[in-house]
């Protein structure tokens, strides 16, 4: 029982990674915190619902690749629009989250008026399919998403480290400037930036939106992403992985956890913001937050 | 003229007019000094010269050809910066910040050629490759932050300050560097406060002053010039001068 929710909690935790690295990765260069990420995931899944059930019936792994790329598309479009001019005019990081909250809720709306409220269930691929395991029983759909995101993750940073752009991305993080003196263009740089932490999150949302419903608000889960990516640090990589892989562990166990006859299922989300409040209390830049250097 | 720089005019905001009609050129081959004190808008004209400042009124010309104030467009046009207090990026490793000096070049064999021309310039820099730059001290920060910019092969590279903050031994390594660079034929423009050392490599220099130039010549003149030694060499005719207001007194 408890290597079960031990491996349901790794799962939806690695999918909080997922939404925390995009989270961190905007931060990371431009200093804010892009809240229509949640948005852009919640387009993630519909695209996928909408290939998948609406209009086609693409297989799993087709819609998966085209969700993502679609979702990238999308975040990319959000900076251009909404981001890219209050960036060039060096707008204090304020007010790319305001517009940024901006883009979340009008999104959102936006799905509320053309497609509705309802809920809407992707196909379960294989999300009622079981793996035995001795004593264990384990959704395959949650061993898929575990195993597809460390995949994706794991990608994320070989490009990172090895590739021209990748470098220039984390040299970006500490002095933008000084990567623009270099000869890099900065509005193709923030471009591939968003055009990755969208993808991550249209994987996230598909993922999300088979192990429960593709709805409007489906986007607000990323809250818990975001607090994954606080725990861990806001802007390091590790940090958000290490976050949400910790804050799904956690509400795993508080979910099947009791006190005398009590479960303390209902009160989860309690749990997972209370820990961001006291955490910040005393670990304010989170586990592997940068502390805020003068650049001289 | 490979670089030339026509009626430049700077502000930051509306009240503050950095640089005041600023012109002047810098030949193929040539170690120009540009020498003034703090404040005179060195900084600045080095900013506007590689995209970041936008000038309000003024031409930047490479081989005539007019380059547009953005940034990478002029690294693509063949300038390159040595920023003053360098501006490396610590967390990264001394061959990464390499690489982004070469973020703009195809071609992989020339990339590697120039890799080898900075160690042989600063052979300390291949034995630290994979440590993080801000690891390394002052003086190989400095190395580093010049074979960075070397990495776009540039037609011009731009200096400035690179004496600043290094210990006096290490003053001379870098001026010798910066002329091993320029006798292989990279132009070299030098903005400095160490007048001295700027005007004894230069072949030719300028004396910038709150954002104009003021004085121009040959670097060997100047050092000559009694207002570039009485303002920026120290060596003030003290004598004269207080002979001058005891006259006066009597």
């Amino acid at each position: 029982m408890f290597i079960q929710t031990i491996i349901t909690g790794l799962s939806i935790g690695s999918v909080y990674a997922l939404m925390a690295v995009g989270y961190s990765l905007v931060f990371s260069v431009l200093n804010f915190s892009n809240f229509a990420h949640g948005a852009i995931i919640t387009l993630g899944a519909y695209i996928a619902w909408a290939l998948m059930v609406h209009y086609l019936q693409v297989p799993f792994l087709l819609a998966l690749l085209l969700s993502m790329g679609g979702a990238g598309a999308l975040a990319f479009l959000n900076e251009r629009i909404a981001y890219s001019t209050l960036r060039r005019r060096r707008a204090p990081s304020l007010y790319l989250m305001i517009s940024a909250m901006g883009v979340a809720i009008s999104l959102q709306n936006i799905l509320y008026a053309t497609i509705g409220a309802k809920l809407y269930a992707l196909p379960p691929v294989f999300a009622m399919d079981v793996v035995h395991m001795g004593e264990l029983t384990i959704s395959k759909m949650d061993i898929f998403a575990f195993v597809f995101s460390a995949f994706t993750i794991a990608i994320l940073h070989l490009i990172l480290v090895r590739t021209k752009v990748g470098v220039a991305i984390r040299a970006a993080a500490h002095d933008m400037e000084m990567v623009s003196v270099l000869g890099v263009n900065l509005d193709v740089l923030v471009g591939v930036l968003f055009f990755i932490a969208g993808s991550l999150g249209g994987m996230a949302g598909v993922f999300m939106g088979v192990k429960y419903m593709v709805y409007p608000s489906m986007g607000w889960i990323t809250n818990k992403a975001y607090i994954g990516a606080v725990i861990g640090g806001l802007g390091s990589l590790p940090g958000a992985i290490v976050g949400g892989l910790l804050l799904g562990l956690l509400e795993a166990l508080v979910s099947v956890s009791s006190i005398g006859d009590t479960s303390l299922s209902t009160y989860r989300d309690v749990f997972s913001f209370g820990i961001l409040v006291i955490l910040l209390i005393f670990k304010p830049t989170g586990f592997f937050g940068r502390h805020v250097e003068d650049k001289l | 003229m490979l670089l030339s720089v026509e009626g430049l005019n700077v502000f930051y905001g509306e009240a503050i007019h950095a640089l005041r009609d600023v012109s002047f050129g810098v030949e193929e081959g040539e170690i120009v000094s540009i020498i003034g004190a703090n404040g005179a808008g060195k900084s600045t004209l080095m900013w506007t010269l590689v995209g970041l400042l936008k000038p309000k009124s003024g031409r930047i010309l490479m081989r005539g050809k007019p380059i547009r104030p953005i940034p990478h467009l002029s690294v693509a046009a063949g300038i390159a910066l040595v920023p003053e207090r360098r501006r490396l990026f610590p967390h990264l490793t001394v061959r990464e910040n390499l690489i982004l000096g070469a973020y703009l070049r195809k071609d992989r064999k020339g990339v590697e050629e120039d890799a080898e021309l900075v160690y042989r310039l600063f052979p300390i820099l291949k034995e630290r490759l994979s440590q993080y730059a801000g690891t390394l001290s002052g003086g190989q920060q400095q190395m580093l932050a010049i074979g960075r910019a070397l990495m776009s092969r540039p037609k011009v590279l731009l200096l400035d300050e690179p004496s600043l903050g290094l210990a006096p031994v290490l003053v001379d390594q870098v001026f010798k560097a910066i002329q091993d660079i320029a006798s292989s034929g990279t132009t070299i423009l030098l903005v400095e406060q160490n007048a001295l050392e700027a005007l004894q490599i230069a072949h030719r220099a300028y004396v910038l002053e709150v954002g104009r130039i003021v004085l121009e010549g040959k670097g060997k003149e100047l050092l000559d010039n009694p207002i570039v030694r009485a303002a920026y060499l120290g060596v003030a005719q003290h004598t004269e001068i207080l002979l001058e207001r005891t006259d006066n007194k009597v």
